[in-house]
This record gives structure tokens, C-alpha cells and sequence, in this order.
């Protein structure tokens, strides 16, 4: 984990400028919230897409998520890097509205069922591209959050505990058991992997 | 309190505690392929921003009551929902004091409390259920009539100020005594998820499939009559139907 003492000097920058954004924020300064969102709204948007699929859905949980984070900025502790505090409000949010959705799902026809299945690049296998994506939205909604995270978005280990609130032995143990899971769930296309 | 990420229950499966082999190969290939799944598009930054601008300006605006023109009870649905929660709120308490009537110390506080609040405490939960239901029928004629006028991003930005406070009070009861009955209870449990999507369209132009998504169930879940049948005529803030 970095440390100020490890910190090169332009990572120390931009982190002091954003506590000095943050710090601006929770005074209610406008301008800040607007500098806030257009630092991390990329990756917000990104995370939600990937975990959801859906460009619409992605779009509204981005905008709760921030709408949630300034409206409750006051009460950030900087305990955290900001970032790190919105991706957690951003997985909550998306995660509680998948569950929502499953449950309304459950009761009407199944409109959505198509919401949490990923989606594959064109250029590939078609039946291939397919069964992979079919087989992470079999996940278990936790397991498949840490499989995105990591795997498609590129966080760490330690960005992704700190989002979801677990260790990062339990998101490390968690990415195992869903790549494992993948692994048999796609058995048939073992000379992909084995090539 | 710290800034630890909230209301988040993970589910990792029910075989959590199986220890599964891995394979470096395999692992190496599904990272590749991951980044493929699910490539997001560029981000629509401008659009999002002004949403979360305009939600912004309701909540500010929600909070200094300057919220007019949905409907004629502006005043009192913003009074109805805090007294709700203070009855419910109440009820609780009541309930957990005689729950500790086995100890000398707690019983004079109970008979304290309890002499204060109505002598039938279901009174006090049945009332909440009504004037809560009252609300959500004024709210869902206030969005069909929306729906019938041609609505605006600002009309449903308030709606969605509204329902959330319906929907706080729907959940209060169904974490009530009130909740324990069946039928109450289903009613409840539909009207949540109806208030919820009705949030959701707030502060965004209303497409024409949330609209209908929200509709069906309304419809499929018979909402409105269900909740006209639990609220006894005449009673303060039903709005009419049209």
C-alpha cells in the first residue's frame, strides 16, 4: 500500500489536489463536485457498464452513484482515497439494484434476464463468446463483481476489498473460485486455453 | 462511522467454503477474454452531469419544501410521512418495553410509556397503514395523470422526491407489526417496487419503456384498486380517481 513516504512526487500531487477538491466539496463548492466528476466518472461508468451490460442502466447507476457521494460528502472521513470511496458506492449501488431487478424478475416475466449477461467482443468465436458470456453471468453476483473488477477493469486487489468491504484474501480467494468455476464451466473449449 | 461501503450483502454462492483447484493457463486466457466482456462505450459525461445536476437542485430544493405543482398536498405530504414514521417509530418502542416487563426497573418506565400512547397499540399501526396508503394512491394517480398530460423531466423529479418519501414510510411498516399480516404485507411488498422504479425515472426524460414497464405492474398487481380497498372512504389525503 502506498504510503506518503513512497509516494513519487506527481502521485503526491494529484492526491493532495484531490483532498483539496474533496475538502472543497464538503464546503459545498460546486466547482469541485464538477472537477470530483470529471476526474472519476470514466472509471464509475466503466465499472457499472461492465457489471451490468447495459448502457442506460450503467448510465443511472453512475448518476446515483454520484448523486449518493455528494449528497454524502459531508461525512466522508478520508479514511480512503476518494475514488476508492465512490467505487464503493457504485458496487452497492449496482449490486442492489441487480438483486432488485432479480426479484422483480422473479415475479413478472422474465424481461430481464438478458440484464447481467455479459457481452463478448465481436471478433471472436461466436458459440465461444457466447459460453463465456453466458458462464460469468452464471457467477454468483459477488463472485462475477470481483471477476470484472479485476479481470476486465484492471483494479486491484486492495482497490476491490476496499469497494466491497471484504479483505483482499477474500477478493483474491474470490477471483480464484469464479475463474475455477469458469474453467468448468467451459471445459469443452479447453484447447482455447491449452493451445 | 466510517467510509466503509453501505447496505451491501454479497452473495459468493452456497458452496463458498469448497476449495477449487486453479489452473495458471486457463486463469492467464479468461483474463484475456475479460476485457472483452462487456466493453464499455464512451461514457455520455455531459448528459450525466446535468442529471446529476437537476437531482441535485430537487434534493436542495426538496429540502427547503420549495417543491410545488404535482399535487394539491404539497404541504401536508411532506408533515404525513414524518408523523408516520414518529408513530411507527413509537409502536416499535412500545413493543420492545413490554417485551423487557420481566424486570422491576423497566416496568415503571413501560407503564410510563405505554400511558402516553394510544391504549390499543394495532389503533396506532393501522392508522400508519392507512395514511401511508392514502399517500401512495395520491402518488400513482399524480404519475398516471403524468403519463396522460406529457410529462416533464422536472415533473417527475419531484414525483420521484415524493416517492421517496412514500416509499420510507412503506418500508417503516412493513418492518412494523403491520407488516406481519399476509395481505398487508404482498400490498406493501408491490407498492415498494412500483415506488422504487417511479424513483428511478426521476430527473431523466421519461422513456416510453420505463413507463410502460412501470404500468404493467401497476396493472398486473391491480395496485390501485388493492390499495383503494384498504383505505376506508373519506379518510384525509385519498386523492379521486379519474
Amino acid at each position: 500500500m502506498e504510503t506518503e513516504t513512497t509516494l513519487t512526487l506527481e502521485r503526491a500531487t494529484v492526491l493532495a489536489d484531490q483532498r483539496a477538491l474533496v475538502e472543497r466539496a464538503q464546503c459545498g463548492d460546486a466547482s469541485a463536485h464538477r472537477a470530483l466528476y470529471e476526474a472519476h466518472v470514466d472509471r464509475i461508468y466503466r465499472l457499472t457498464f461492465r457489471i451490468t451490460g447495459r448502457e442506460e442502466l450503467a448510465r443511472e447507476l453512475t448518476q446515483d452513484t454520484f448523486v449518493r457521494a455528494f449528497a454524502g460528502i459531508a461525512a466522508f472521513r478520508k479514511e480512503s482515497a476518494f475514488g476508492t470511496w465512490l467505487h464503493s458506492i457504485a458496487v452497492s449501488v449496482t449490486l442492489n439494484e441487480l438483486k432488485r431487478r432479480k426479484r422483480q424478475s422473479a415475479r413478472e416475466a422474465p424481461l430481464e434476464d438478458a440484464l447481467t449477461i455479459a457481452r463478448a467482443a465481436p471478433d471472436s468465436d461466436p458459440v465461444l463468446r457466447e459460453r463465456v458470456a453466458e458462464a460469468v453471468a452464471a457467477l454468483p453476483a459477488g463472485c462475477r463483481a470481483v471477476f470484472m473488477m479485476h479481470d476486465a477493469e484492471g483494479l486491484t486487489h486492495e482497490e476491490i476489498a476496499a469497494a466491497l468491504g471484504v479483505t483482499t484474501g477474500t477478493s483474491k480467494a474470490q477471483l480464484s473460485r469464479g475463474r475455477a468455476k469458469l474453467r468448468v464451466a467451459l471445459a469443452e473449449f479447453a484447447e482455447e486455453w491449452n493451445r | 462511522m466510517t467510509d466503509k461501503p453501505h447496505d451491501l450483502t454479497l452473495d459468493f454462492g452456497d458452496d463458498d467454503d469448497v476449495v477449487l483447484p486453479s489452473d495458471p493457463t486457463f486463469d492467464a486466457w479468461i483474463a484475456r477474454e475479460a476485457t472483452s466482456l462487456n466493453a464499455p462505450p464512451t461514457a455520455p459525461r455531459l448528459e450525466m452531469w446535468k442529471a446529476i445536476e437537476a437531482a441535485q437542485k430537487t434534493l436542495a430544493d426538496a429540502s427547503a419544501e420549495r417543491v410545488s405543482g404535482v399535487h394539491p398536498l404539497k404541504r401536508i405530504r411532506w408533515f404525513v410521512p414524518a408523523a408516520i414514521a414518529a408513530a411507527l417509530l413509537l409502536g416499535i418502542g412500545i413493543d420492545r418495553y413490554t417485551l423487557r416487563l420481566g424486570r422491576p426497573d423497566d416496568r415503571a418506565a413501560a407503564h410510563t410509556l405505554v400511558a402516553a400512547a394510544p391504549s390499543d397499540p394495532s389503533k396506532l399501526y393501522r392508522l400508519a397503514a392507512v395514511q401511508t396508503l392514502s399517500q401512495a394512491e395520491a402518488l400513482l394517480t399524480a404519475y398516471r395523470a403524468g403519463g396522460r398530460a406529457g410529462e416533464s423531466v422536472a415533473a417527475t423529479q419531484q414525483l420521484g422526491v415524493w416517492g421517496r418519501e412514500v416509499l420510507s414510510s412503506t418500508r417503516l411498516l412493513m418492518d412494523s407489526p403491520a407488516g406481519d399480516d399476509p395481505q398487508l404485507r404482498t400490498l406493501l411488498h408491490d407498492l415498494e417496487l412500483v415506488l422504487a422504479q417511479i424513483i428511478r425515472l426521476s430527473g431523466s426524460p421519461v422513456d416510453t419503456t420505463d413507463r410502460q414497464l412501470i404500468d404493467r405492474a401497476m396493472r398486473d398487481h391491480d395496485l390501485l384498486p388493492r390499495i383503494q380497498t384498504a383505505v376506508p372512504a373519506g379518510v384525509a389525503g385519498t386523492a379521486s380517481d379519474d
